[in-house]
């Protein structure tokens, strides 16, 4: 890991959204390069590793793609506790998982790392036609609560490489400038987790 | 429907373990052997301790048996009650209490009420129903349902979900189950959409409290050919509607494990939402797991597991399972309370914490979630999980991950922070399996397979030679894999052994011969688990048993049973078989059975206490 010549970083990055919204896709069009058209339900949380070079820092992600579905809501906090980095996911498509986003962020704004490096994803961007939130209505929310956002399509890999391209930048930058591969645990309280973040 | 109740008038008498004193076919009679009173009870004793209310009992059974020979009277329903003298029955007492209630049970239960059997009548000849996988019932045989989720054609998922109470095709599948909340919300169906089935578990609800209100359970209701089983767990509903002709025994033993099925996903304390909001909509918090369901519906129909309560081994030469039990038992000492090591639903090895023991039940619904999440394929997990019979209450944190396509490795713990303290375990473990070729000696056995009638040693061999050759493992590096693609085509084994069952009691372990001709279709080997499963039945039957052993023969099988302390033998024969002659291949099976022991099962590598 200490390598030496720009930063490495380790950083644990989570998905949350609500369920069919694509997250699992997303990571999947991000990690492999493929999408099926039929992804089974995320049962827990899935975990997946995938480093990203970027002329400043090698940043190695931790991703927990969690399960969208209700059951698994209380358990969240297991997987966004300690993380550098959260998405989350919409469905362009429903109303009704925008809805559901806000709500995530809302939590994550009150329970998770107040330097949490925070983005919404409007996903299926492929469909336009079936469409039911706007554009400007994501990207407004979004400019309110301080959130980068994109709309994603994994489907055709649209903005997919520069949602974490833009996570990762956003991380190297965020992290201080020291030597390399010494890792942070700068708020150690409750777990002894991997963590990288600003302080 | 219909078209079944044709058929009963005529196929009734031959189709096999009759309930009833039929005249039994007169071979069968001069064949029974110790135990004919089983055959004359078999059935009819499912419902509970017959007792002092025999002659109640009896009686209710001749009506019955005049309602399916006439088979003329639609909604004829029968209610049967009583205290309740399951396990985890409200009240103690076992009493067989029939009371008048059931007079008037009969009009608002009879099925036709609410559209589920009501066409015994009227949905004339099955029209066509051509498409449609399960209707016909052969006669002269046991009923075997739907060719279409035979093992190996099962096509994973929910099926029919566009259909409901009111289509034609739903009402003709041969077996529903649901799950509903007390307060008749669906929670689950195996086929149709619930939320298109509300009127339906409405009624069904209607049926289990009306009988409630009359401080009694409603265990049973028969209805000519369908048996419509309830389980009631506190404010879950759970209901089996079936014409399979299943003993009412195996086909609440599968309600319970539908049960524990949904606890593995959710915890007991699912029910605090039902304390807070009887009107609690619990069909989202099940999102996505549909195929769990139909997956553990479909095991019913060909994994043993599912009545033997017990686990089966993958066969491993003894050192090769050791040395994964070693690795396993390296990581359940740093903290992990279960690892486990399976390959599909069989077992190579598995350890647990001190003190800390599994249930063979909660293996099978673990090994099934598993199995059936696609999800846990792709890549690592970590996901909260429920053990029923461990603990209902709490959830574990279950790590799964892959080692191959079959192969899959659970580290289970009770702390939901140790993702990568279980995750280094898992990279040592299989570290370790890699260079000790076990994940190769396991695909080995894989394509090998396991035992085999048509490998029974002759004799009792002077031991510690070689007996199958493919079962002892020093044997395997001279065997050229191909050996065991070579069709088999013998009739079974010696003197007409087909096929059989050996469950070790003190090791909660089973072993089963693989099918072999003349047992090769999926078709023919769902009917004999079949068979097994009801023998299984009336052996334990609370009423009239347990037994030691039984000999039945029909037109299919030759069957023969024997429990002692310590195993119990199920055994499949040619029905012409001769009976000394099958009493003798049972002694020599078992004997076959304690010679390869060591590589069949999992042998005291830990400390359970099951």
């Amino acid at each position: 890991m200490a390598r030496t010549g720009n930063k490495n970083i380790q950083a644990k990055l989570v998905l949350l959204g609500d369920m069919g919204t694509g997250k699992t896709s997303l990571v999947l069009r991000f990690v492999t390069g493929k999408f099926l058209e039929y992804q089974e339900s995320t049962i827990g949380a899935a975990f997946f590793t995938q480093v990203l070079s970027l002329n400043e820092a090698t940043i190695k992600f931790d991703i927990w793609d969690t399960a969208g579905q209700e059951r698994y809501h209380s358990l969240a906090p297991m997987y966004y506790r300690g993380a550098a980095a959260a998405v989350v996911v919409y469905d362009i498509t429903s109303m009704e998982s925008f809805v559901r986003a806000k709500k995530w962020v809302q939590e994550l704004q009150r329970q998770a790392n107040p330097t949490l490096i925070m983005f919404l994803a409007g996903n299926k961007a492929d469909l336009e036609e079936k469409r039911k939130v706007g554009f400007e209505e994501g990207e407004q929310y979004a400019k309110e609560n301080g959130l980068v956002f994109l709309e994603t399509s994994a489907k055709t890999a649209q903005n997919v490489n520069e949602l974490f391209y833009e996570i990762a930048k956003k991380l190297a930058k965020a992290s201080p400038s020291r030597p390399t591969g010494i890792k942070l645990h700068s708020r150690s309280q409750q777990n002894s987790r991997r963590m990288f973040c600003c302080s | 429907m219909s078209s079944e109740s044709r058929a009963s008038s005529s196929g009734d008498e031959a189709s096999e373990p009759n309930p009833n004193p039929i005249p039994k076919p007169p071979e069968d009679q001069l064949a029974a052997l110790a135990l004919s009173e089983t055959d004359s009870h078999a059935n009819g004793v499912v419902h509970g301790s017959a007792g002092e209310n025999n002659h109640n009992h009896q009686e209710i059974e001749s009506d019955e048996e005049e309602v399916e020979a006439n088979s003329a009277a639609p909604g004829l329903a029968e209610v049967e009650e009583s205290r309740e003298g399951l396990p985890r029955g409200s009240v103690g007492g076992v009493v067989w209490a029939r009371t008048n209630s059931e007079l008037e049970v009969d009009g608002p239960s009879s099925p036709s009420s609410s559209g589920y059997a009501g066409e015994r009548g009227s949905s004339s000849a099955s029209s066509g129903g051509s498409g449609i996988d399960e209707i016909s019932e052969v006669r002269n045989e046991e009923v075997v349902d739907g060719f279409s989720d035979l093992q190996a054609s099962w096509v994973p998922g929910k099926r029919h979900v566009d259909e409901d109470d009111a289509s034609l095709s739903w009402r003709k599948r041969k077996k529903h189950f649901f799950i509903l909340s007390n307060s008749g919300k669906p929670i689950y169906s195996r086929h149709g959409d619930e939320h298109k089935l509300a009127g339906f578990s409405a009624t069904l609800q209607a049926i289990i409290s009306f009988v409630e209100n009359g401080g009694d359970h409603v265990k049973l209701v028969r209805a000519g050919k369908h048996q419509v089983v309830f389980l009631v767990k506190g404010p879950i509903y759970l209901v089996c509607i079936s014409c399979t002709e299943e003993p009412y025994e195996s086909l609440r033993m599968q309600l319970e494990l539908i049960y524990g099925q949904m606890l593995l996903i959710l915890t007991k304390s699912v029910n605090r939402c039902f304390e807070k909001n009887p009107k609690f909509d619990m069909t989202p918090l099940l999102g996505g797991t549909d195929i769990v369901f139909s997956s553990l519906i479909h095991s019913f129909s060909w994994n043993p597991a599912t009545f033997l309560h017990a686990y089966t081994c993958l066969p491993l030469a003894y050192a090769t399972r050791q040395a994964a039990g070693a690795i396993l038992q390296d990581v359940a000492d740093s903290g992990v309370l279960f690892a486990i090591l399976m390959c599909k639903h069989k077992v190579i090895s598995l350890v647990g914490a001190q003190k800390a023991s599994l249930h063979p039940d909660d293996m099978l619904l673990l090994s099934n979630f598993v199995m059936a999440s696609e999800s846990f394929r792709t890549s690592e997990s970590f996901s909260p999980i429920c053990l029923p019979r461990y603990n209902p209450m709490a959830f574990l944190y279950a790590y799964v991950h892959y080692l191959d396509a079959d192969t899959y490795l659970m580290l289970l713990t009770t702390s939901s922070d140790a993702f990568y303290h279980l995750k280094d375990c898992r990279i040592r473990i299989e570290m370790v399996l890699l260079k000790s070729s076990v994940l190769s000696e396991i695909q080995r056995s894989m394509i090998d397979g396991g035992m085999r009638v048509e490998e029974l040693p002759l004799d009792p061999l002077p031991r510690s030679a070689s007996f199958s050759p493919h079962l002892g493992q020093h044997t395997l590096s001279t065997d050229s894999p191909d050996r065991f693609r070579e069709p088999y085509i013998g009739v079974g084994g010696p003197a007409g052994l087909w096929h059989f069952i050996y469950r070790s009691i003190f090791l909660d372990q089973y072993v089963s011969s693989e099918f072999s001709p003349p047992i090769s279709s999926p078709r023919q080997q769902k009917r004999l688990y079949r068979a097994y499963q009801k023998l299984y039945a009336s052996m334990h039957d609370r009423g009239i048993g347990p037994h030691k052993t039984q000999f039945r023969r029909d037109e299919n099988y030759v069957l023969l049973c024997w429990v002692t302390q310590d195993f119990e033998l199920y055994a499949a024969f040619d029905p012409l078989a001769d009976k000394a002659l099958a009493i003798k291949t049972c002694n020599r099976v078992c004997q076959w059975v304690k010679d390869v022991e060591n590589e069949i099962f999992l042998l005291g590598a830990s400390p359970f206490s099951w």
